[in-house]
């Protein structure tokens, strides 16, 4: 019993930070249409500059800000590149994230090298139940649960936020009544960068990051955010912990290597099962 | 003769590029042949993706597992079961399609980044089966000894393996464009351009548009089923590192270029690519400079070529160039009609 608790627990760390990835796929998603193939560069990115601000001696906090802030400003960078040319069909924009992701691994190994990195995050162990968990598990879910209240005030009690809503319910509307839909559309890109570069700093003291972990980062998220039709953040939230806890359970009982096989396997039948019912069959082209 | 009167420039075009592709090993080393052949089997699998991207619309981000599987296929047949090696090359070829097929059913209802996700997702998948099926496969250690393409007693082997190699692949190739050129042109071709305008308006005009997606998904795993057992016949030694996800996003690279939809443009795009990465692989290992330079140009170059392709040329290199010369074609028999006027 307390081998399965430890298993949950575990998964729901990890769940919180596919959690974040995937509110980045969602946020970006629902105001640019846009579906960002660079999202897990974000999370690269910042545990990558964090790892770098600690062995210069920058303490624990300031690091990790700065690290989100420069994973905004990439995202930023996306967003400008991927839909700054008016008229970009979405389909195009997909293939330009794709290849600003690849190109993104040419910057890193020119900067980083081509080997993992990690540093440690919170030390210590808190008991509970009986089991012991790492106080870094603690720190990532309540990161997240403080990122996702931040996101729903944001959303629902801000013009700015309230602005995004409103390009993603109806750009034309939007438009009319005076906002800026291509500039919202970058806004999104920035906060997705940040939620992916925020996701980053929390996991890379739990798995080393090297240049080519965003494939796997990525795909974790999408298919949490697959769960909301990768249009609300709420769903996916809980899509992120629903695989997290599935994902610890298989690498726990059955075999490690199986882990990323489940979210794999969740999210082509989510997929399929989602479109057979008509739900994403009509895809504005 | 009279049949070969009025045929348009890029006729005589292809008729010159298949000549001089044809003479080229001769003046080739192996290490070039080498090239030669991967550039062959790359076109293979481009003429494939470009059917699927550019006339199905459909993104396919996995088409590197059906090389895999190809490959696995032919090897597998030839090494452990002794079939002839055509044989397996078929069988390789047909089972690929199948496969493509089964997944095609259920896949092919997503479109767009969902089915760029999914296909993602299964090349993950089968790069992870043949890993773990250690039994079969050798898993990620890969599979080592496999025998050479063989005709009965005839094996391609010896000093001029490679230069036959170049030529066995010199055919499928020119087979493969052909067969893409005629479908084109073809009831089933028209039908799939409608299909690439307006799904919709396509199936409105009587366009079974669900089977021939599936068909074109299938045609074009076959092909690329066909270059993997070529591929694995000639390197004789396949992993699962063979066949990564960015092999697929490098057949997608390919096919962007080149003009998704263009039957020349799949060909022009395999080659463009390859050797631009071949030049910069060799200029960046140099005595003194840091190893992963050739990594950081090749992977600089993709993404450069991806984004600026789609940002600029989203139609693709050949297209481009051929409205550009159907434009200028226009433009001066216009000016000659004004000429004619002011005379």
């Amino acid at each position: 019993m307390s081998l399965f608790l430890t298993y949950v627990v575990s998964g729901i760390a990890t769940g919180c930070t596919f959690a974040l990835v995937a509110t980045g796929f969602v946020v970006i998603y629902r105001v640019s249409r846009v579906v960002n193939f660079a999202q897990g560069v974000f999370a690269v990115i910042a545990g990558m500059v964090a790892s770098s601000l600690l062995t210069r001696n920058l303490p624990h906090g300031p690091a990790e800000v700065l690290a989100v802030a420069v994973a905004a400003l990439a995202g930023l960078a996306v967003g400008a590149i991927a839909i700054g040319r008016p008229g970009t069909p979405p389909l195009a924009s997909l293939i330009i994230t794709l290849g600003l992701g690849i190109g993104s691994y040419a910057v890193i190994i020119l900067i980083w090298g081509d080997q993992p990195v990690s540093y440690s995050g919170l030390p210590g162990l808190a008991r509970l139940e009986g089991i012991s968990i790492q106080l870094q598990f603690l720190l990532v879910v309540a990161v997240t649960a403080i990122t996702f209240a931040l996101l729903s005030l944001f959303f629902d009690h801000t013009y700015p936020g309230k602005a995004l809503t409103a390009c993603s319910s109806n750009p034309y509307a939007a438009r009319l009544v005076g906002i800026d839909v291509r500039r919202m559309g970058l806004v999104a890109f920035a906060l997705g960068g940040a939620l992916g570069g925020l996701a980053g700093v929390l996991i890379t003291p739990l798995q080393p990051v090297s240049f080519d972990s965003d494939v796997g980062i990525a795909i974790n998220g999408f298919a949490a955010a697959i769960f909301g039709g990768l249009l609300r953040p709420g769903t996916a939230l809980v899509g992120a912990l629903v695989l997290g806890v599935a994902e610890a359970l298989v690498a726990g009982y059955y075999r490690a290597s199986f882990e990323s096989g489940v979210a794999l396997v969740i999210m082509l039948g989510l997929m399929v099962w989602r479109a057979s019912r008509g739900a994403i069959a009509e895809e504005p082209e | 003769m009279r049949a070969l009167r009025g045929r348009p420039p890029t006729f005589w075009m292809g008729v010159v590029v298949a000549l001089v592709s044809l003479v080229v090993p001769v003046a080739l080393n192996d290490s070039q042949l080498t090239v030669y052949v991967f550039i062959g089997l790359s076109v293979i699998v481009v003429a494939g993706l470009s059917l699927l991207m550019g006339f199905a619309g459909q993104i396919s981000l996995g088409q590197a597992a059906f090389y895999a599987i190809g490959a696995y296929t032919a090897a597998l047949l030839t090494r452990a079961l002794g079939v002839p090696p055509l044989v397996s090359l078929a069988a390789a070829t047909a089972f690929t399609a199948g496969v493509a097929v089964v997944v095609g059913l259920p896949l092919l209802r997503l479109r767009g980044h969902y089915l760029a996700f999914a296909t993602l997702a299964f090349q993950l998948i089968v790069l992870s089966v043949i890993g773990e099926a250690r039994g079969l496969t050798g898993g990620d250690t890969g599979m080592p000894g496999i025998p050479t393409l063989s005709i009965g007693p005839l094996a391609i082997q010896g000093q001029y393996r490679a230069f036959v190699y170049a030529y066995v692949t010199w055919v499928l190739v020119v087979g493969v464009l052909l067969f893409n050129r005629n479908l084109v042109r073809s009831r089933p071709g028209r039908g799939l351009r409608a299909l690439a305008t307006s799904e919709a308006g396509a199936l409105a005009a009587g366009v079974p548009v669900a089977r021939y997606k599936l068909q074109v998904f299938a045609l074009s795993a076959a092909y690329a089923g066909l270059a993997g057992g070529v591929y694995a016949f000639f390197v004789s030694y396949i992993a699962p590192g063979s066949f990564p996800v960015l092999l697929s996003i490098q057949f997608l690279i390919m096919a962007t270029v080149g003009g998704l939809g263009s039957v020349w443009g799949s060909a022009v795009g395999a080659v463009v690519v390859y050797l631009l990465v071949q030049v910069l692989q060799s200029v960046g290992t140099g005595p003194g400079l840091p190893p992963q330079l050739p990594a950081i140009l090749s992977y600089a170059v993709y993404g450069l070529v991806l984004v600026l392709v789609m940002t600029f040329l989203p139609q693709g290199l050949v297209p481009a160039l051929q409205a550009r010369v159907a434009a200028r074609r226009q433009v001066s028999a216009l000016e000659a009609q004004a000429r004619g006027q002011l005379d």
